[in-house]
């Protein structure tokens, strides 16, 4: 790799060849403040706070939009720098509201953080500011189904424009007027219509486009931890970060308060899809099964799980010796297993063990993989492509041996399954669906059957109530996503964990557990005590493949936000975790302004003093 | 995927007219399909002051409708289109009288009575700047340097300048317009030089 070295503050810098002198900074820990530059779309230059001073250039230069070159010799703490950047926030904060008390960005807001640390104490504009509020108008406008926009806020930094051109592929966003005058808009107030819509929250440095799904419900401070985890709603496998908000279980309301991407270069950059980012309120949701039920002639009603697992061994027994020829249970096993690719490794693998031990090394021959899939409306040229796949683990399935057909744009194949439960020749369904409702896709034909008494016995284990679950003799109440540590493997093959960032709800428990109590329960030597175990038996039964060290993958735990900057704006945490490495936790403190008189920092009030 | 419910507020940005169905006609699609070969095929968008340009000569302004149009065939976004638009005051989203009077407010033209001649206009016309008359003939703007700052005061006549021209020669000038058209646009030194060489 070809490199530059270069001075800044004093510091020689070593970044490779083609790298910005913002770029470098950030690299190399030296805090410069910035608002139109974002790591994941082109450069702008156009809001001129990210100022230094290069020896031998004739003015002061935008860090963002000069390229490193050898010796050059970058400072951005002499005098002349620290006024021109205090100028410029003094000019960026002219019309801005500083509504920060009723604003969603407050507390992790770049604008705020920076003004703090780089802007002046004091503003000399004493014109009223521009606003959008008046007679029958308001500044906070309608931008799409997803977002709001507040007009007073917006610093025109174009990010959200840019984003719309460069990773959307629909220029939606345009600066309408010109000047003063200026305003993010849509063409004739549209709005935004896309499935990366929530990102613009993300890439806007100010409170000025937010989600509809966070405004007014949460503020940094009460969100006060965060745990790293992966998305499942697609294959892609989107890394992500589940906020949780500060609340004492029993309170009202759910505990899991956003979604948003976390960066990862190879999978999903510093994006996120709306899917994703929006649908998580299921977890916590009215329907979601919180204990075990057993059905009581037209009801279900809630038992507990050491009355119904004697229940259910039982008629699983009863179910196996109906047909008891062994040869007929190789080719029309009479209990099957019907499993959403919602399932996690862990948990296909305890399975797959147990059907084995159940049924020989044919057993997997009893398990049928479903899941759905849907085009996504997206422009053509996006950069940020949704998979068609509308479930984590085809190829972790795959990968265990279940019969999932080729490729990862497959479709499921339920033909089998539902000819032997329709033609009644299986005594027993049992359905694993960790997913949200709808990821079996069309089961109304299993319910049919269920009901008509074709199919006997009918088991579902799930996290929501779904049409399917009422139809069933046993209900079992498993986790989502969010609940427990799991292997996904996406659609590029990489095996990538999700961390339980809450526990499950009332008396659910964690699916391998499920299965794991079932095994027992019917005289197979199953012993795992967590989903570690069960990852390091998997680990060894399969060496020479990524899972191989699936148990070494980093199992995350809410992460206390330490302070407010740490947790800072999500996609630009990267920042954070460069730039204020070792700062204290005192907001507007920045270690690097040490020794610079507080004076120099500002534009005197008075010119004559 | 379900979204907060809640009902929102419309921004009170004015609106390009929504207009009818749009596209060029068969001359000016040629016009088009000239200028834009002047660009290279990855820079189209180039071409889209000029396909603005012909869109208001067709029909007098810029309509939402041919906003949609000029994006498709510059192969952009309408928002895009939108934002060029509103960026340039030389382009108008509601309907604009036969004869748009561009008076220069700018410092020489100021200086010469500019003010005046705005005045004597609105009077003439009784509609003030930024209006249009009720007849549907002119529509009076005030704009910034023609550059013709040494014939000033000056007004732009659509596309013409009618240069030195004095606030008792309003009426003169209005009056002209009203009976003889665009016949009546010979204020520019333009007009005469060229007149002056046909002759010769
Ligand atoms: S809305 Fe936000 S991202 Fe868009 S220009 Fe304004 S401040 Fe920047
Ligand atoms: S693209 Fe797929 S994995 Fe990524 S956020 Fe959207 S649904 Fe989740
Ligand atoms: S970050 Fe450099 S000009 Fe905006
Ligand atoms: S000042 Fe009027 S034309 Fe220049």
């Amino acid at each position: 790799m070809e490199t530059v070295t270069l001075t800044i503050d004093g510091q020689p810098i070593t970044v490779a060849k083609g790298r910005t002198v913002l770029q470098a900074a950030i690299e190399a820990g030296v805090s410069v403040p910035y608002y139109c530059y974002h790591p994941g779309i082109s450069i702008d230059g156009s809001c001129r706070v990210c100022v230094v001073k290069i020896e031998k250039m004739p003015k002061l230069q935008t860090s963002c939009s000069t390229l490193c070159a050898d010796g050059m010799v970058v400072s951005t703490r002499e005098p002349d720098v620290v006024d021109a950047r205090a100028g410029v926030f003094e000019f960026l904060l002219a019309n801005h509201p500083l509504d920060c008390p009723v604003c969603d960005k407050g507390g992790e807001c770049p604008l705020q953080d920076f003004s703090y640390t780089f802007g002046p104490a004091d503003s000399r504009m004493d014109f009223p500011r521009r606003v959008f509020d008046g007679e029958g108008v308001k500044a906070d406008v309608d931008f799409g189904p997803t977002l709001m926009l507040n007009r007073n806020r917006c610093i025109l930094c174009t990010r959200c424009v840019r984003f719309m051109k460069e990773i959307d592929d629909d220029a939606q966003i345009g600066i309408v007027d010109r000047g003063a005058g200026s305003e993010i808009a849509t063409f004739q107030e549209q709005g935004v219509h896309s499935l990366l819509s929530g990102n613009l929250m993300d890439v806007c440095p100010v409170g000025a486009i937010l989600t509809r799904d966070y405004r007014f419900k949460s503020r940094p401070w009460d969100n006060p931890t965060v745990v790293d985890t992966t998305c499942t709603l697609c294959s892609k496998g989107c890394n992500t970060s589940a906020w949780l908000k500060a609340k004492p279980e029993w309170a009202k309301g759910s505990r899991l308060i956003r979604m948003t991407p976390r960066y990862n270069p190879d999978v999903n950059g510093y994006w996120m899809c709306d899917i994703g980012r929006f649908n998580y309120h299921w977890v916590e949701g009215e329907s979601r099964l919180r204990r075990p039920m057993t059905r009581n002639g037209d009801v279900l009603e809630p038992t507990a799980w050491h009355d119904l697992q004697p229940r259910l061994r039982d008629r699983l027994r009863q179910a196996r010796g109906s047909s008891e020829s062994a040869a007929s249970s190789v080719q029309a096993p009479p209990v099957r297993f019907l499993v959403s690719a919602h399932a996690s490794t862990e948990e296909l693998f305890v399975l797959k063990q147990l059907v084995e031990g159940l049924m020989g090394s044919e057993g997997l021959n009893a398990v049928t993989l479903a899941w759905t899939t849907s085009d996504k409306a997206q422009p053509a040229g996006t950069k940020f492509k949704v998979s068609r796949t509308n479930a984590p683990n085809v190829n972790g399935a795959r990968d265990l041996g279940y019969q999932v057909g080729a490729g990862n744009e497959g479709t499921p194949d339920l033909s089998a399954l539902r000819s032997a439960i329709e033609s009644g020749q299986t005594a027993a369904v049992y359905v694993l669906d960790p997913g949200p409702d709808g990821s079996l896709g069309d089961t109304s034909w299993l319910i049919a059957a269920r009901q008509n008494g074709t199919l006997p016995l009918l088991i579902v284990q799930g996290a929501v109530m779904t049409d399917l679950a009422s139809a069933a003799d046993f209900v079992l109440a498993g986790s989502a996503f969010v609940e427990k540590d799991a292997l996904y493997t996406n659609d590029q093959g990489r095996v990538q964990a999700a961390s339980r960032a809450i526990a499950p709800p009332g008396e659910a428990r964690d699916d391998w557990s499920i299965l794991v109590a079932l095994g027992q329960s019917l005289g197979l030597a199953l012993a795992y005590e967590s989903a570690i175990d069960v990852r390091r038996a998997l680990a060894a039964t399969m060496p020479d493949t990524p899972y191989a060290s699936a148990d070494l993958l980093v199992v995350t735990r809410p992460v206390a936000a330490r302070n407010w900057l740490q947790a800072s704006n999500p996609s630009e945490r990267w920042k954070w975790d460069f730039l204020y490495q070792d700062l204290p936790p005192v907001k507007g403190h920045s270690v690097q302004m040490e020794g610079i008189s507080p004076r120099a920092a500002y534009i005197p009030l008075k010119l004559t003093e | 995927m379900d979204y907060a419910p809640a009902k929102f507020h419309k921004s009170a940005r004015e609106l390009a007219e929504p207009g009818g169905a749009f596209a060029y006609t068969p001359e000016h699609q040629a016009k088009f399909d000239a200028n834009v070969k002047c660009y290279p095929p990855d820079q189209r968008r180039s071409a889209i002051l000029f396909a603005l340009y012909l869109a208001q000569r067709q029909q007098g302004y810029v309509t939402a409708a041919a906003m949609r149009h000029v994006a498709e065939q510059i192969g952009c976004t309408p928002a895009e289109v939108e934002d060029v638009v509103s960026y340039y005051t030389m382009f108008f989203t509601k309907p604009v009288g036969t004869y748009v009077l561009n008076v220069c407010r700018t410092l020489s033209c100021a200086l010469r009575g500019a003010e005046r001649v705005t005045a004597a206009l609105s009077a003439e016309l009784g509609i003030t700047p930024g209006e249009t008359d009720p007849t549907g003939t002119f529509t009076l703007i005030e704009v910034e340097c023609l550059g013709a700052c040494d014939r000033a005061p000056v007004v732009m006549v659509n596309d013409d300048w009618h240069e030195c021209l004095a606030p008792e020669d309003v009426r003169r000038l209005v009056e002209d317009l009203r009976t003889r058209g665009p016949a009546a646009l010979t204020g520019c030194h333009l007009h005469k030089e060229k007149a002056a060489e046909a002759t010769s």
